[in-house]
């Protein structure tokens, strides 16, 4: 096979991730012995870094009431109506509670229990190692998903079904067996269009406890977590709260019906 | 709530984001990102059930950027020289430059607003060619050509911060 004649415009493609997989190999040797675009792409590597690192804190930020609100209630809504505002605020954090039943009811939950608590830990530790790894994310992935499912459930002891996320943008990309409190758990990790990653934490719960959602954030990471229905459930990832809510209510109610 | 606006409700960070990327002003990104949100309250009709809502939400903020950009180039209230005309592109000389935030960002503004769009929607929002091309209703080697230029006039203005400010135009 001829190496194709590579340029400065193969950098941008390689970089936006829109060069063909076959052509990458060939594409680094180019680049190896090119010490001009070899810094030129260091550079605009480095650009980008800079790029996301500024935008990085306002994805990551507390979302402005009047946004919440906005999207609640599109008539009453005014730009500079403070208090009108917080009522709005306030209205919509009590209709989320209403629709999923656990966010309200979270609030005036005893303590969270220490099994559960170490499910979540588990969880953000299982999601902090391996969304990080570039080549091994997951043992068997996506495509061999009834394998997977068939397999963790076996394992696990509970029924486990990998929820659909494609609405909210995250698409499956497979998952793993882990250790928890000498049994079993699962995990499913999911991938959105900027290789941002979160991952759900599953284990069979013999109490049957139904605790309502929780919340732990530890090491820049968010874990949303509950025991419903004879299965513990953390999801992980950093990102924020509100986007962990969205998947949580998604996979809640995939989980039950699988 | 209803599903749809939960997922609505995940994607206001990254809506924030990418208009804090288009516009200088946080006060003014926000308010880009309510309009957007109404917007699309009003046209929910228009969203497939099941379909991600990001592209979808994303374009109803393009659109309106687009639109406010226009306006506001009309009442000419700062202008900036274009920046295929200023000298300086002439070939700065590749060196690694220490950006911090704030730098990097008074650069991204001065790009011109078609580049800056389709850089940050590939470079940090993770659209590829093609979801970008549809978003923005270009074709996608025009993303293409607009995300490496926008490159090109960021390193550049990365490297000659001062010259480039000096070339400012505020007009009274």
């Amino acid at each position: 096979m001829t190496r194709r004649a590579f340029s400065e415009r193969d950098i941008h493609l390689a970089l936006d991730g829109e060069l063909p997989v076959d052509e990458m190999l060939d594409f680094e040797h180019w680049l190896a012995g090119r010490p001009d675009m070899k810094t030129l792409a260091a550079r605009y590597e480095q650009d980008r870094a800079a790029l996301r690192a500024a935008l990085a804190g306002i994805a990551e930020a507390p979302v402005p009431q009047r946004l919440t609100a906005a999207l609640e209630t599109k008539r009453e809504t005014q730009r500079g109506g403070a208090v009108w505002q917080r009522y709005a605020a306030a209205a919509i954090l009590f209709l989320i509670g209403g629709l999923s039943g656990y966010y309200a009811a979270s609030l005036s939950q005893p303590v969270a229990t220490p099994l559960l608590t170490r499910m979540a830990d588990n969880a953000i530790d299982a999601h902090l190692i391996y969304s990080n790894e570039k080549l091994h994310v997951v043992e068997v992935a996506a495509d061999q998903r009834d394998h997977l499912q068939g397999w963790l459930s076996k394992r696990v002891g509970v029924k486990l079904v990998a929820p659909d996320l494609r609405a909210l943008g995250y698409d499956f990309i497979g998952g793993r067996l882990l250790p928890f409190e000498k049994t079993t758990a699962a995990q499913f990790m999911y991938q959105d269009a900027s290789g941002g990653r979160v991952s759900l934490y599953l284990t069979r719960d013999e109490t049957r406890a139904d605790t309502g959602y929780h919340w732990l954030q530890e090491r820049g990471a968010n874990a949303l977590y509950w025991f419903d229905g004879g299965y513990g459930c953390a999801i992980a990832g950093t990102v924020p709260q509100a986007t962990l809510t969205a998947i949580a209510d998604a996979a809640y109610k995939q989980l039950l019906e699988g | 709530m209803d599903d749809r606006r939960i997922a609505i409700l995940g994607e206001i960070p990254r809506m924030r984001r990418y208009a804090r990327a288009l516009l200088r002003d946080q006060d003014a990104a926000d308010d880009l990102v309510q309009d957007s949100l109404e917007r699309a309250l009003s046209r929910m009709g228009n969203w497939r059930s099941g379909e991600n809502p990001r592209r979808w939400l994303f374009t109803i903020m393009h659109n309106l950027f687009v639109d406010q950009f226009r306006k506001t180039r009309r009442r000419n209230e700062s202008a900036m020289l274009p920046i295929e005309n200023s000298e300086v592109l002439a070939q700065p000389a590749v060196q690694f430059g220490h950006a911090v935030n704030g730098d990097v960002l008074e650069a991204l503004q001065t790009i011109s607003a078609d580049r800056r769009a389709a850089l940050i929607l590939v470079a940090v929002e993770g659209f590829s060619y093609a979801e970008a091309a549809e978003l923005l209703a270009i074709p996608a080697g025009t993303v293409m050509s607009r995300v490496s230029r926008g490159r090109e006039d960021l390193r550049a203005i990365l490297d000659d911060g001062h010259r480039r400010r000096a070339i400012k135009v505020v007009e009274p």
